[in-house]
């Protein structure tokens, strides 16, 4: 195949944005097509290069092919939409039905988000996974947290340790999903707002006391309800073909679910804190778009 | 030009059901018998033929299938399902309750 094909293809794979499984078998049946489409320009008695430019002009944008054979996949099945709003459901029911303060069941919760999150990457990361992985580095988070309350002199040695570990942890994983599709990098970050907003909300003051306990026993229902809220959203992604609604479900339901806690936990989040989390929020969303752009010129650029 | 990219928007998923239904195609194939059966009318392109066949696969109408010829060149076959039969005696059906009713309105009235 010549060159110019060759780069077709390649511009064909980058904006596709599917599984690796399907990312291949699409770039192979079009290769196929355009080798015999080639061999019969040829036998017409066209050169090598008329007829690949010929091939060229019926393929069309290879962008624009790209961005349709995305959306002839990019609708989930509805089991797909389910298993993906699983951790938001099941994160939704600790808090719900009061199981959060059973250790057996964060240890369960714990297990199965991990084991999911390992399998889904093993399986070619599809759309299912990427929820399940935001859940799967939340521990990463939480026990960097609650070291800010070690004593002392062991505090500064864990966060001066743990910190930059648990922040290189998070930009391999989120560059590896921003090679997938920035889209699943906003997935996955998704529910991190929310809850560093109930986190907020709570505010833990000095230490993780049976009085700061009490105040999350007060507001399970909602933080509950809240993560029912991000289950449906992830759902209605999942089904939804076009990137743009896509992105559109995300800002919208986070803005809401951010109200939301905002409302119902009575003024405990200040307005400044609010402001901060929506800009938060957009930047998690967001960015990841602009990240793919720069890996994507990087990389051009160290190609060429 | 574009009334006929219409003609070809609309219609597309008929025609590909009707000649995979008759019997299993590969993309290439599938362009060359429409331009052919057509005399030159239809005449697909591979951006428009692909992401169409790979929307009726998923949504169970059509079964892609990867054959190794005795060459070695692999082609995707596309098959019919049965939810693609009945959908495609559907799509019969509706095609020609419209072009009686189009023929009863185009064709000049006869005094």
């Amino acid at each position: 195949m010549t060159t110019v094909l060759s780069h077709y293809l390649d511009n064909v794979r980058e904006n596709l944005r599917l599984d690796v499984s399907s990312e291949r078998e699409v770039i192979h049946e079009l290769e196929t097509h355009i080798e015999e489409e080639l061999q019969e320009l040829k036998e017409a008695g066209l050169s090598e290069e008329e007829a690949a430019s010929t091939c060229l002009s019926l393929l069309g944008s290879a962008k624009l092919v790209a961005r349709q054979i995305y959306e002839a996949h990019s609708q989930g099945t509805w089991s797909q939409a389910l298993l993906a709003a699983m951790p938001h459901l099941l994160f939704g029911l600790l808090f719900a039905l009061n199981w959060w303060r059973g250790i057996g069941w964060l240890l369960g919760m714990l297990v199965l988000v991990l084991s999911m999150a390992v399998y889904g990457w093993w399986r070619g990361k599809p759309a299912w996974l990427f929820p399940w992985l935001g859940y799967s580095l939340l521990p990463v988070a939480v026990a960097g947290l609650l070291l800010l309350y070690l004593p002392e002199g062991l505090a500064w040695v864990a966060i001066l340790l743990y910190i930059p570990m648990a922040l290189w942890l998070l930009y391999s994983i989120t560059v590896q999903t921003i090679k997938r599709d920035w889209l699943y990098s906003s997935l996955m970050l998704f529910p991190l707002p929310i809850i560093i907003g109930w986190f907020l909300a709570v505010e833990p003051v000095d230490k993780f006391s049976e009085y700061w306990l009490q105040r999350v026993q007060d507001f399970a229902p909602w933080i509950g309800l809240s993560f029912l809220a991000l289950a449906v959203t992830v759902a209605t992604f999942v089904r939804l073909r076009k990137r743009w609604l896509k992105v559109s479900v995300l800002v919208v339901s986070g803005l809401i679910t951010l109200t939301m806690i905002a409302y119902y936990t009575g003024g405990r989040l200040s307005i400044p804190a609010f402001l901060i989390l929506i800009v938060v929020m957009l930047l998690l969303l967001l960015s990841p778009a602009l990240v793919e752009r720069t890996l994507k010129h990087t990389g051009q650029k160290s190609v060429a | 030009m574009a009334h006929r990219r219409e003609g070809i928007k609309g219609s597309i998923d008929s025609l590909l059901l009707c000649l995979i239904g008759q019997q299993p195609m590969y993309g290439y194939q599938i362009i060359k018998e429409l331009k052919e059966r057509s005399q030159g009318y239809f005449q697909f392109k591979e951006g428009t033929l692909y992401p169409a066949l790979h929307r009726l696969e998923r949504v169970g109408l059509i079964r892609g299938k990867w054959q190794t010829l005795p060459s070695g060149q692999q082609r995707k076959y596309y098959h019919i399902t049965d939810k693609g039969l009945l959908s495609l005696v559907d799509k019969r059906s509706q095609w020609q309750d419209f072009l009686a009713a189009m023929n009863l309105i185009i064709q000049p009235v006869s005094e």
